[in-house]
């Protein structure tokens, strides 16, 4: 009885007995989640593995021992590092924007006023939308001749002004239509987050500060940043994650184009799979993707949990 | 100093207010720009300059989607998200008590159970389509909400986890005290200690898997279209019914506006997968 | 009072049209009656049929699926996919072996790559079983001779009449005023041009007699389509995609002329129109925007105001040009035939019999010219029956013109490019049109195409892409004759 009693502290049970049960029922709960995790995740890794030694594609289906074939072609296929390329510009590009425009917001918002519940219930309305949805929402509002961007635009220069933004040839244009769309959808995120960490931070020190007649900025870099920086950090993993498969508001938007000049990492992968059928090379791919973003995952995840 | 000093900081915070407002209303304008789009006419929907408010509101677009039937999709969105959240909860709640409370895989198995979360839906879809194909799961709800299930798990446990362990430990050890067996504490002690927990992690879970994309466009074919799915259907090389995109994206957005608006308070830590307690 | 006649004569057209049907009225079965007896024991059974999303399907979903329904007991559902997922979820479904679909509507293009995955089932067993070959030959020579076949063997019905077509304004082009100071300007009379060089003076001449708001024209420049445009002018300049060794031929003299002078005519365009999709062109046309524009059949029938008046066609901006619409080839005389659909035999349905059957129905005289005038249908005229059919003439006033535009059409078309892997080779292409269209050198773009276009072909085989490219250019209408 009092074996039991003693249970739920964890790792030394009383006795060999009560050992036994307590693996027995903590297994018991673990094992359904891994059963399924193990299925959905796992198979899909170790079939990839295999294939992408194979030659399989729309017209052969040779499942020989191919040796590197597939993983030479992605390596040396411009179009994969494009769209890697790619990836990281918008990923370098709207993570630090969200972060920043974040922390702006949040600055905004930290003090009282009146409303002030209301409108950052209001602001993080953006994130919790369909990606897909919020792509559709801002090829709308790029639209060259009915949409409201350019004809805001018309109002700032007065007379005519009906730029594709989404089917432009410069870089720039599709570049910056993409990013707003991100970098709108996710600072509300960032805001939220960070807002509650600031929101967080030891006053006393704070008070201390202001009576040093400390500047705002060098109160902001010795002692706030540094306490929410774990928070920051998580953030910036959540969103860093997300951006590096990003796909809904890509495909929304330009499905990659024009050409492949928006081409994300996703794009590419759907569109060798599912367009082209280049089932052992797309395995290839998805196998280098999914290891190195594990070990991605892993290294910073342990350095989370140090910091936390 | 002194006498002016309350002036001057009503003057401030009545700026910030307004600056508020004004930042709150660039957010919101594509969503606003959207929900018009779906009560305007055909001639408002292509008028340049574009119309900014209708000149009266046209519920015809909604009317449309309801005649064909296209609002069906919302109905298998509900059902996906509905039923693979209750699942994955509980799935996940009992694999969290576990991990949190006995350590249970130590923390590999914590780190491994998140890094899922993070696998790129596109590398792992095409397996699972053709793993799905043999046993004839494409295009059913039973499918889907597999899928949506073990997508969400790692969020649910990780987030459950935190939770588990702001339960105090005395409470289960005299629910035991009491004569009950390590299942009876877990539901009639643990769980309703983490109503909140519960609460703030299905509505998350609930979200991510209504507002999923790449799996619903490849899992399904007619059955059980989602509604980002069926959204995209709107999209043609020669036309784009924008009225129609605009009045099936209000039906899609509407619950998931309400649920968090609901769970406001607890935003925070579940959007922060936890690294916030707020 | 116009648009009423139109939907007067529209209703008693369809009436016609149902009594066409009726059984008994021919001597000899017809081939939907045909289809209609044989299809009658497998009363209550389903068929999964893929159809582009939004307006093309409410052809089978409003108007063919049922009627074949009451008719036979079979029930049609229809799957909509967007064109851009329709060959994915085509081949995904059949590399999964589900079974999912019976009929597919295939673009005539896709078929080498849908035949050499073994998604297609030959039909012509099917043809001679349920007598159909006669009926066949009734479809515009085109279409059947070009969009049917693969190796020999029917592999779809062609079920779509889609030709790339010019439309001009008949008020502006008819206007004394225009005729005479075009012919001083120019020389020569002003009319529908007859080659590119025309096309750029009339488009010069109406850019500044139409102000600041009009301009003389305006083409299809968006990734994934103005590769035909691109394609059609070079094959009617005397163009040859690939000499005999299978090297690309694109970045050739004619190419680099063509595409030159693709560039050259934007100056007549309006501001963007280097990148203007269908959609932006339509816009604008119906708008009264532009005097000529080249793109699919159903402007002709929406710029009359045909239909207009069809809740399902109310996301379309309000024709202000009806009534003043005028058709012709486009400059040079070949058209792209540009898509299309045929309807193929999944074969991996277990349906396969009851889906041609519902095939052969939906395709055969009888039923297809009623098809092609449902006002809301994106199914344009592919039967000589249909272009010569005398209650579509009565349709709107210019009804005749516009048929006989499509049957000139279907008889000098230009097959899309079509062999092994061809969406690789449109997108490389599509690379270098746009760049140079941006301003980029074309001869350095289109040579950095050849280029990929010969790795895409050492990558595939150099013999098997023989095959495929010798398959399509033995037909007809893959070059000029």
């Amino acid at each position: 009885m009092s074996a039991v009693a003693e249970a739920p502290t964890p790792p030394q049970p009383a006795s060999p007995i009560a050992g036994f049960v307590d693996r027995n029922f903590r297994w018991l709960l673990v094992w359904p989640s891994i059963l399924v995790l193990l299925l959905i995740g796992l198979f899909p890794v170790i079939y990839s593995l295999f294939v992408s030694f194979q030659k399989i594609n729309r017209r052969v289906s040779d499942t020989s021992f191919q040796g590197f074939y597939n993983y030479e072609r992605l390596v040396t296929d411009e179009r994969f590092w494009d769209s890697v390329i790619n990836t990281g510009i918008m990923t370098g590009i709207a993570l630090p924007l969200e972060l920043v425009l974040g922390l702006l917001l949040a600055r905004l918002f930290l003090e009282s006023f009146p409303g002030r519940q209301i409108l950052i219930a209001l602001i993080v309305t953006p994130s919790v939308i369909a990606p897909f949805v919020a792509g559709a929402m801002w090829r709308l509002m790029f639209e060259n001749i009915f949409g409201p961007i350019n004809e805001i635009i018309r109002w700032i220069v007065g007379g005519t002004f009906d730029l594709l933004w989404l089917i432009n040839d410069n870089p720039l244009i599709v570049y910056s239509a993409i990013l707003t769309t991100e970098v709108w959808q996710w600072t509300p995120f960032m805001f939220l987050i960070l807002l509650a960490a600031w929101s967080n931070v030891d006053k006393s020190q704070l008070e201390a500060a202001e009576i040093d007649g400390a500047s705002g900025w060098r109160v902001f870099r010795r002692i706030i940043f540094p306490a929410i920086r774990p928070v920051v950090f998580v953030a910036l993993t959540i969103r860093g994650l997300d951006l590096v498969r990003l796909f809904d508001i890509v495909y929304a938007l330009t499905r990659g184009g024009p050409g492949n000049m928006t081409e994300t990492i996703s794009i590419y992968a759907y569109i060798k799979g599912f367009e082209r059928f280049d089932i052992s090379m797309t395995a290839a791919f998805a196998f280098v993707v999914i290891v190195s973003l594990s070990i991605l995952v892993m290294v910073v995840l342990r350095r989370v949990g140090v910091t936390q | 100093m002194s006498a002016d000093g309350p002036h001057r900081f009503k003057a401030a915070t009545a700026g910030r207010a307004l600056l508020a407002v004004a930042v709150t209303a660039l957010f919101l304008f594509p969503v606003y720009w959207l929900f018009v789009m779906s009560i305007k006419t055909p001639e408002e929907v292509f008028a340049s300059p574009p119309v900014w408010w209708p000149a009266e509101i046209s519920l015809e677009n909604f009317a449309v989607l309801f005649r064909d039937g296209d609002v069906r999709a919302i109905w298998n969105s509900a059902i996906v998200a509905g039923v693979s959240t209750v699942i994955a909860m509980f799935l996940g709640t009992i694999a969290a008590y576990s991990i949190a409370r006995y350590r249970t895989g130590g923390d590999h198995l914590a780190i491994w159970i998140i890094s899922q979360r993070m696998i790129p839906p596109i590398a792992i879809v095409f397996p699972i389509f053709l793993a799905f194909a043999l046993i004839g799961l494409n295009d059913t709800y039973l499918g889907l909400i597999a899928l949506y299930t073990a997508f969400n798990l790692p969020y649910v446990i990780w987030m459950m986890r935190g939770y588990v362990e702001d339960v105090p430990l005395e409470l289960e050890e005299s629910a035991l005290v009491d004569g009950l067996d390590r299942w009876q504490t877990l539901l009639k002690v643990v769980f309703p200690m983490m109503r909140t927990g519960l609460f703030a992690t299905s509505v998350f879970t609930f979200i991510f898997a209504w507002n999923e994309f790449i799996f619903a466009l490849i899992l399904t074919r007619t059955e059980v279209i989602t509604f980002p799915v069926q959204v995209s259907h709107y999209f043609g090389p020669q036309q784009i019914f924008w009225a129609k995109i605009g009045a099936m994206s209000v039906l899609g957005t509407l619950p998931v506006f309400f649920t968090v608006a609901m769970a406001q308070k607890l935003l925070v830590r579940g959007i922060s997968m936890g690294a916030v307690k707020g | 009072m116009d648009r009423r006649q139109l939907i007067k004569s529209a209703s008693a057209f369809a009436v016609a049209g149902a009594m066409l049907t009726l059984p008994g009225l021919a001597h000899a079965q017809s081939a939907a009656d045909a289809a209609v007896e044989a299809a009658k024991k497998y009363s209550g059974e389903t068929l999964n049929i893929t159809w582009e999303a939004g307006l093309q399907a409410l052809d089978p979903l409003n108007f063919s699926g049922p009627k074949w329904e009451e008719l036979t007991g079979v029930k049609i559902n229809v799957v909509e996919i967007p064109i851009s997922e329709l060959f994915t979820k085509t081949v995904a479904e059949h590399r999964a072996g589900t079974g999912a679909y019976d009929l597919l509507n295939v673009v005539p293009a896709w078929m080498p790559d849908l035949v050499t995955a073994g998604v297609l089932e030959p039909l012509d067993s099917y043809v001679d079983q349920f007598g159909y070959r006669d009926e066949l030959q009734d479809i515009a020579p085109t279409y059947r001779d070009n969009q049917m076949t693969y190796g020999g063997k029917i592999y779809g019905l062609p079920d779509d009449g889609d030709v790339l077509i010019l439309y001009y304004r008949t008020d502006l082009f008819g206007d004394d005023a225009h005729q005479s100071a075009f012919k001083d300007k120019y020389g020569y009379d002003l009319a529908p041009p007859a080659d590119w060089d025309q096309f750029y003076d009339i488009s010069q001449y109406f850019s500044e007699a139409m102000g600041p708001d009009g301009y003389g024209s305006a083409l299809i420049h968006s990734p994934g389509l103005v590769h035909y445009l691109y394609l059609q002018r070079f094959r009617t300049d005397g163009g040859k995609l690939f000499d005999g060794d299978m090297n690309a031929q694109v970045n050739g003299e004619i190419g680099v002329g063509v595409l030159e002078d693709m560039v050259r005519q934007l100056d007549n365009m309006p501001k963007g129109a280097a990148s203007w999709g269908p959609i932006e062109v339509l816009n604008a046309w119906l708008a009264g925007e532009l005097a000529m524009q080249i793109w699919w059949p159903p402007p002709g029938r929406w710029s009359a105001g045909y239909g207009a008046d069809v809740e399902a066609l109310s996301w379309l901006p309000k024709s202000t040009i009806a009534g003043k619409v005028g058709y012709a080839l486009p400059p040079g005389g070949y058209p792209e035939l540009a898509a299309g659909f045929a309807l193929s035999v999944a074969a991996n349905s277990e349906k396969k019999e009851l889906a041609y059957l519902f095939a052969q129905w939906l395709n055969s005289k009888d039923i297809s010219i009623q098809r092609v005038t449902l006002p809301y249908a994106l199914r344009d005229p592919f039967r000589t029956s249909h272009f010569e059919s005398e209650e579509y003439k009565a349709l709107w006033p210019a009804a005749g013109d516009y048929l006989q535009t499509l049957q000139e059409g279907a008889e000098t078309g230009l097959l899309d490019m079509s062999i092994i892997d061809t969406f690789a080779y449109e997108e490389s292409l599509t690379r270098a049109i746009v760049s140079a269209l941006a301003g980029g050198n074309a001869k350095e773009a289109l040579d950095q195409a050849a280029g990929e276009w010969n790795d895409l072909t050492e990558e595939i085989g150099v013999d098997d892409q023989r095959a495929a490219y010798e398959d399509w250019s033995s037909k007809p209408g893959a070059y000029p004759n």
